[in-house]
């Protein structure tokens, strides 16, 4: 290993990070009625080398990949040949995940069981809304280094690999504190009977009987909207919220609101590209472990802008603000701290900084 | 746009469909009484896909279809029991009984043809839709193509082609898994169909071809785009087929149970029934009524298939070029 850094940390295991680029992300119905973005898989294989050098040079020694059909891993790992044949063996070991891929999001899913069991310290995700979902449903526990593909996003970081690479090193091999790496996320929790499901950052509910094509994008079918946080700088349903009252990643407290014909018109983006207007005639704070009831009649629930649940007439979904959701890096916190304690610096280069 | 569908589109849909699986289930069973000539690739299972599509057309729009053309015949307005004629080669039938399966075709229902060459729809859809755009009539055209046939240089042209021009084209791609024997695993160079689209710079999205829902909906927002002048769109449809690449496939690449399971958990028809009488808008007897009258209907156009007279030897040289 060609660590960069003195290896001074916990050098007990192997230092594994998983790393998940889901290769269907961004190709919903968003394309069609939005000008949503669309990330190639070359751009995601980019992107996911652009890890790979950070982690090299910080000292993470094995990287497991989700196998994919599009080639995204397997780009990946040829590069890392390419890479080591030329003697620049600053990159961790790739192996890709033994699984047999189904195209589905259980493949996310699989490969984040299988690489939190292998002992892996974080999973990178690279993905939507929907694939953190997805996977955070499965290894609640396990911190996820988060990066949007695509312009659709709330939940992910949009921000360049590179960063996200050197981030995910310096918490993983320990060299500063979880307190100031990671976050602990909010997040929804929607009961309709025997069933439950989460979302990280809204649930919506529309009158659209059918699941259908998931996405939500015409305001006239939205009835109740459920948020973890609100920020006016997102895009999506969440944004509608933030428009009434902004609410932080942190704070302890989500929000509810109902739609009407009548009550405060606000603008909002609810899609890339698509500023519409939306009338609340009601809004009122959610409080951390209660359940809301949906008063819609019938229809379907999107979880973090997809229909995932239809429910029908005498079934009342209910829905819950969760403190304990997962635990994901706190990029700009961890960076700045590495600057603050010097952990990038040689000694004498911290020196000129006193 | 308002995907709702009130009561009588529903059960539009719902017949449709069900039209499409009961004659597809009929040739299945006849087709191994050894009586049918020629060929047959059945569409069982596919249904929400032409039917989602098509629900959106109106007469004056044109599709292309593929070698595995019944379904989009039928949603496109096709008459079934002159379908059925055809395919059992008799003179009463679409095409008087000298085309077969693998090419019924209907000018007057807008009705391309099915076709025989794989990825054949392509430069079709963009000669209509051209048409169409020099006319300024508003109408569209859509490419139904399998995913085998996604890898043809005519589609890839015709992509092409339909965004240069910005053509009011929607390229369905009926991803089945299979393209004969082959999985789009091993022949496609990227995870989804869809994914091509950036390339060509149209949208592109998938939906789950099990989902009637999701098709239509996709389709719809399409098909508005390019009445509008918005131009080309590709849809991918997540599918399956119910039977062999053609009758008498013994489908020996496909793991066992593969499709009970298919029928058991997604089939169109079952989530389609369980979504529409689930809040009692539609009845389940209505839904049994219409069952029943397709059936009724199927079992007639066979007996009078089996019934009409083939066509004449002096038929043979006979509309076997069109003239213009
Ligand atoms: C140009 C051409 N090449 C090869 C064939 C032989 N052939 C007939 S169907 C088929 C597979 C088509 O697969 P796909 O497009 O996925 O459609 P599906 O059968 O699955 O509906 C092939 C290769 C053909 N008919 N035409
Ligand atoms: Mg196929």
């Amino acid at each position: 290993m060609n660590c960069l850094l003195p290896t001074d940390f916990d050098r007990h295991d192997d230092v594994i990070v998983g790393v998940i680029a889901n290769p269907a992300s961004g190709r919903d119905i968003r394309r069609l009625t939005a000008k949503a973005s669309v990330f190639t898989a070359a751009e995601k294989a980019n992107m996911v080398q652009r890890l790979l050098g950070p982690f090299g040079a910080l000292g993470v020694d094995r990287v497991m990949i989700m196998p994919d059909s599009s080639g995204i891993a397997a780009t990946v790992e040829r590069s890392a040949q390419i890479n080591r044949s030329r003697g620049e063996s600053v990159w961790p070991l790739i192996e890709q995940v033994k699984m047999k891929s189904t195209g589905g999001v259980e493949d996310s899913q699989n490969a984040a069981r299988i690489m939190r069991d292998a002992g892996a310290r974080a999973i990178v995700v690279l993905g939507g809304d929907g694939t953190h979902r997805v996977i955070a449903k499965v290894v609640p526990e396990l911190p996820m280094a988060t990066l949007s593909t695509g312009t659709n996003n709330v939940f992910p970081d949009w921000r360049e690999a590179t960063v996200t690479g050197i981030a995910t090193a310096l918490h993983v091999t320990g060299r500063i504190d979880p307190s100031i790496t990671l976050r602990r996320n909010k997040q929804l929790r929607v009961n309709l009977g025997e069933y439950t499901d989460i979302a990280l950052v809204d649930v919506c509910v529309t009158r659209l009987t059918h699941v259908g094509a998931r996405a939500v994008w015409d305001p006239d079918t939205i009835a109740e909207l459920f948020v973890a946080f609100a920020e006016p700088d997102a895009i999506g349903l969440s944004s509608i919220a933030a428009m009434i009252n902004p609410l932080t990643r942190d704070e302890p407290r989500g929000l509810c609101l109902r739609c009407g014909t009548e009550g405060r018109r606000v603008l909002a983006a609810i899609a890339p590209g698509v500023l519409e207007t939306v009338v609340i005639d009601h809004c009122e704070i959610m409080q951390p472990g209660v359940r809301y009831a949906i008063r819609t009649e019938r229809g379907s629930i999107a979880l973090d802008g997809e229909r995932e649940i239809e429910f029908h007439r005498g079934q009342v979904p209910r829905v819950t603000l969760e403190l304990n959701g997962p635990p994901t890096l706190d990029v700009s916190s961890t960076l700045a701290a590495a600057a603050r304690l010097g952990v990038m610096a040689t000694p004498c280069a911290r020196e000129m900084l006193r | 746009m308002n995907t709702e569908l009130n009561r009588e589109s529903l059960l539009k849909a719902y017949r449709m469909m069900r039209t499409i699986r009961e004659f597809e289930e009929r040739v299945h069973t006849d087709f191994a009484t050894g009586e049918i000539p020629g060929f047959v690739h059945l569409y069982a299972g596919e249904e929400a896909s032409a039917t989602g599509v098509c629900m959106h057309l109106s007469g004056n729009d044109y599709i292309a279809s593929t070698h595995r053309g019944h379904g989009h015949c039928i949603a496109k307005g096709v008459d079934p029991a002159g379908m059925m004629a055809e395919i059992w080669g008799k003179e009463t039938g679409t095409c008087k009984g000298k085309g077969g399966s693998m090419h019924i075709a209907d000018l007057s229902k807008g009705m391309l043809g099915a076709n025989g060459i794989v990825g054949g729809g392509g430069p079709l859809i963009c000669g209509t839709a051209l048409a169409a755009k020099l006319r300024g009539d508003k109408t569209v055209g859509v490419c139904f193509f399998g995913d085998g046939a996604s890898n043809q240089g005519t589609i890839l042209e015709a992509m092409n082609l339909a965004t240069v021009w910005n053509l009011p084209a929607i390229f369905v791609a009926e991803n089945n898994g299979y393209a004969e024997t082959t999985s789009p695993n091993y022949s496609v160079a990227c995870e989804n169909i869809a994914d091509r689209a950036a390339a060509f710079g149209m949208p592109g999205v998938i939906v789950d071809g099990f989902d009637f829902f999701a098709v239509y909906e996709a389709a719809g927002e399409a098909v508005k785009r390019a009445r509008e002048g918005g131009g080309p769109t590709l849809i991918e449809v997540k599918v399956s087929r119910y039977y062999g690449h053609f009758e008498g496939d013994q489908q020996k690449y496909r793991a066992e149970g593969e499709v009970q399971k298919l029928r058991n958990e997604k089939d169109c028809l079952m989530q389609f029934r369980r979504h529409v009488t689930a809040d009692g808008d539609i009845s389940a007897a209505e839904l049994d009524a219409i069952d029943a009258e397709v059936l009724a209907m199927i079992d007639d156009s066979v007996v009078r298939a089996k019934a009409d007279p083939k066509p004449g030897p002096e038929e043979l040289l006979t509309d076997v070029y069109v003239s213009y």
